[in-house]
């Protein structure tokens, strides 16, 4: 029972790790409507960025996180306004090759720089463990969890009682309609995939603690990213939320009671079903609103 | 001269039935020599390295042709193509390891496995559009790959297999460069062949009517899944075949080279900047950024890792951005008509046609019903759309089909046409053998005999006109040529014989309700269900379209029309059914029902009786 107790606790503090890296793709997803497929790289960015600002000036990763998310959040604008705002009316296979292109360039360029080696950002203690009754738990993991609620909570107020918000939740509902109503449409989207690479920023710098940092590792992530926004919802961060523990659940609990390798299969395999059953998710807003 | 931009050339008038004579045409020893040099320049140079660079260029192009057969003619953007390749791979070596089975032999083998799993998970992913489909090509790959990694007994997992050395033909395995070269040379030509095939087929046609638009190409009876089922089953085949190859070429084989999602998003990227669902494309593609890359990586080494990835993905950004419609897409008329100056080139002509139609005979005598609709019911949600309507249209008639908007006459045309399937009663119609049949499905009616145009227009807009109207005309017809001369005799009927070159998004409004028409009456129907098709003309035009119903009817096809101008259909109708709310609330001769107080109420108003003076 202890056993389970621990493999259940395991799995939530995956699922608020996922959260972190989802949230900001569920948002561009179901806001831009375009699968950013360079999201995995954003992520390999940021946490390469908390690398050298804890190496070089000394910070703690989570003061790094500051410079990070907003130095994200200024990529995101780039990549949007450069990038995918000339393509908004291209066909979406056009747009798909765009991102893709973009995750190859970033995760090479990585590769040319920083080389295949992995590296470590300083620990300070964050990979220690404290208990909870007969449960172990790591500060890492329970820091990103906390940060993840706070975090989803906190988008959904900006979402819901600011006027942005609004406006944003506009555009994804209609993106024909919310320019007759004086929403500025290019600038709703800028701002989307800026808040949507932030958040990456804000992951990179909690998750960079407990990964080595190597330029593939966006690949690690960018997958299950994807299995949690379709499972959840695009565009709902409850869905991510929602998505992000049931995924993390299963990890956890197919590690241990199927086999260690076949985890992934297993949430692949609920991924399939997902699309060819419900391909807006859980808390999708039913089908031909994808 | 002709060009039909999308599909691709004509046929010239004096090859036809001489493919021989084809060789003397520009376009076609240009090609031959440009490819055969693929085969020269390395036995001239005669080093391996470019042994190694051209027989790359012959593999990878092998793969971004096959792969566009799926992603450019049909349209569905495959992420996880590699699966494919990983199954003809290990086929092959594990065939070899175990049994001693030639690569020759057990590549087919791999090809019908690749074949049948991937129609197995393409059929339910179908339905997925962008980057879902996408999404699901690559969790399939996954699952591919880590099941394949798992099952280590088998398949040797993580650490692979060595492809057992045994040097010859039988094997494919050579002491020597060139005969890799010859065989890579091979699988190239036979993509390239498949591909011009499919290009220049009905089936070609097929792929891009579904891509362009899949409801107009259900609309014009073609089956949209199984038309995507056999693209992707000759896409999986060729890649698995070139997967056994390339597999004796590297000699060993594990899951992440084998099951690559990179690899599987490099070839989807050459058919990209080469240009997506053009024939040429594809090896376009890979002739530009392969030789870049591995000369990049030959000079610089191991002090280059990464350089020929960032160089893939910056060249597809830039192309994305720049230049979305590929090298091919881009430049490849200006080529064309530049080629076409040189000696050889015949100019193309349409042949001379007559506005004369078809007359449509069945077995049906006159006055009896061939569309039989009884008790149909359809619901959305609460509302009953459709509630409890029994119709029948009989031969040689012209049905009108009036009523207020939101009356339900567009879903029970819906139903009419296997668009919606009723959730209770029958729809029957008489095919023209004199069967009574239930079809099921757009394309099951389409074979009974049904045309059906749509409300709000929907042409294959980058497509020009005549193309447009032989997508319905192969749907009787069998070969191109057939097709060809129907689209030019119904383009003569509905006025658009001049315009038949034209891209269809740049038609007027007339112009677009009349290609509707076209592509449908190319079906030849023998019943024809028309959707307000004189909505928003002017009266010339709404005469002329009067005519051409009533000219359509002496032809022998059975017509239903959907209008709201009433005078144009109380000139036109010999019976008129009036509905509202999802019910038919009258029927009968045009001059009655206009008189009918219910009708009156709920649609004509009273002041249309006194207008007429009634």
């Amino acid at each position: 029972m202890d056993v389970f107790l621990q493999i259940v606790v395991n799995g939530l503090l995956l699922g608020g790790m996922y959260v972190l890296v989802s949230v900001g793709l569920t948002l561009i997803f179901g806001v831009i409507r375009v699968a950013n497929f360079a999201h995995g790289e954003l992520l390999m960015v940021g946490m390469y960025a908390v690398y050298l600002l804890s190496k070089y000036l000394g910070l703690h990763p989570y003061v790094a996180a500051g410079p990070v998310v907003i130095f994200l959040f200024i990529i995101g604008v780039a990549i949007q306004r450069f990038i995918m705002q000339p393509l908004m009316n291209a066909d979406p296979e056009i747009q798909i090759f765009a991102t893709v292109g973009l995750s190859t360039a970033l995760m090479n360029l990585a590769l040319l720089v920083f080389g295949a080696d992995m590296v470590s950002v300083q620990a300070t203690g964050l990979r220690e463990r404290f208990h909870i009754g007969s449960v172990r738990l790591i500060y890492a993991n329970m820091v990103m969890f906390l940060t993840a609620v706070t975090l989803v909570v906190g988008l959904d107020l900006f979402l819901t009682r600011t006027y942005m918000g609004r406006a944003i939740r506009a555009t994804s509902q209609n993106r024909l309609a919310a320019p007759l109503m004086g929403i500025n449409v290019k600038k709703v989207y800028v701002l989307t995939f800026g808040i949507g690479a932030g958040c990456v920023g804000l992951a990179a710098a909690l998750v960079a603690p407990t990964y080595p940092v190597f330029p593939t590792i966006g690949t690690y992530f960018v997958l299950t990213a994807f299995v949690i926004v379709v499972l959840g919802g695009m565009g709902s961060l409850y869905g991510a939320f929602a998505g992000s523990m049931i995924i993390g659940l299963i990890d956890s609990l197919s590690g241990f009671y199927i086999a260690p390798d076949l985890r992934e299969v297993v949430y692949f395999l609920i991924f399939i079903i997902i699309l060819i059953v419900r391909p807006t998710g859980l808390f999708g807003l039913g089908r031909g609103s994808e | 001269m002709n060009q039909d931009i999308v599909i691709g050339r004509g046929v010239s008038a004096s090859t036809r039935g001489n493919p021989l004579r084809a060789l003397v045409e520009p376009r076609v020893y240009l090609s031959l020599a440009a490819i055969l040099l693929l085969l020269a320049i390395p036995v001239g140079v005669d080093s391996a390295f470019v042994y190694h660079v051209f027989v790359t260029i012959c593999l990878y192009g092998a793969l971004a042709t096959a792969w566009n057969i799926v992603g450019g003619y049909a349209g569905q953007l495959s992420l996880g193509h590699a699966t494919f390749y990983g199954i003809g791979g290990y086929t092959s070596v594990l065939l070899l390891d175990h049994y001693q089975i030639s690569p020759w032999v057990s590549m087919w083998i791999g090809a019908a496995l690749a074949a049948a799993v991937g129609v197995a998970i393409s059929y339910p992913c179908l339905r997925l559009r962008g980057p879902f489909f996408a999404l699901g090509s690559i969790a399939f790959l996954e699952v591919f790959r880590l099941l394949v990694t798992h099952e280590s007994d088998l398949t040797g997992g993580a650490s692979g297999l060595i492809v057992p050395l045994k040097i010859g033909w039988k094997w494919m395995i050579f002491r020597e460069k060139y005969p890799y070269l010859l065989i890579a040379f091979g699988f190239l030509s036979v993509t390239l062949l498949v591909s011009l095939a499919i290009r220049k087929s009905r089936f070609g046609y097929h792929l891009v009517a579904v891509r362009e638009r899949e409801d107009a190409a259900m609309a014009a009876g073609i089956n949209t899944v199984k038309v995507k089922l056999l693209a992707v089953l000759i896409s999986a085949a060729l890649t698995a075949m070139v997967g056994s190859f390339h597999a004796m070429y590297t000699t060993f084989i594990d899951p992440p080279t084998m099951f690559s999602l990179e690899f599987s998003v490099q070839i989807a990227m050459f058919a990209l900047i080469g240009g997506l669902g053009t024939f040429a494309g594809p090896l376009a593609g890979t002739l530009l950024v392969v030789p870049i890359t591995e000369l990049a990586r030959g000079w610089l080494g191991g002090a280059a890792g990464g350089l020929h990835g960032f160089v893939y993905g910056a060249v597809l950004l830039l192309i994305v951005l720049m230049l979305p419609a590929g090298i091919v897409g881009r430049f490849g008329g200006a080529l064309a008509r530049l080629v076409s100056r040189l000696p050889g080139a015949r100019p193309t002509e349409d042949p001379e046609v007559t506005a004369e139609l078809t007359p449509v005979v069945t077995a049906a005598a006159a006055g009896q019903p061939v569309l039989v609709a009884k008790n149909i019911v359809k619901r959305f949600g609460g509302l009953a759309a459709t509630d409890n309507v029994s119709l029948e249209l009989r031969k040689g008639e012209i049905l009108g089909l009036i009523g207020p908007n939101g009356a339900g006459k567009t879903t029970v045309f819906n139903l009419l046409s296997g668009f919606l399937t009723p959730d209770s009663g029958t729809v029957e119609v008489v095919n023209e053998s004199g069967q009574t049949v239930s079809p099921k499905a757009p394309h099951g009616f389409a074979h009974a005999g049904i045309g059906r145009t749509f409300q709000i227009v929907k042409p294959f807009g980058k497509l020009t006109v005549l193309e447009n109207i032989m997508i319905g005309a192969l749907h009787k017809c069998r070969t191109i040529s057939e097709a060809r001369c129907k689209a030019l005799r119904v383009a003569r009927h509905v006025r658009l014989y001049d315009d038949r070159h034209t891209i269809a998004s740049n038609l007027t409004v007339s112009g677009l309700k009349r290609l509707e028409v076209a592509r449908i009456l190319a079906m030849e129907p023998q019943i024809l269900l028309l959707d307000e098709v004189m909505a928003g003309q002017n009266q010339t035009d709404v005469n002329l379209a009067v005519e051409m119903i009533r000219n359509i009817r002496d032809k022998g096809v059975s017509v239903i029309a959907i209008e709201h101008n009433m005078h144009a259909i109380m000139k036109v109708s010999d019976r008129v059914v009036v509905f509202n709310s999802g019910r038919v609330i009258a029927e009968g001769a045009p001059e009655d029902v206009v008189q009918d107080p219910a009708v009156i109420e709920a649609y004509l108003g009273e002041e249309y009786m006194h207008a007429q003076a009634i």
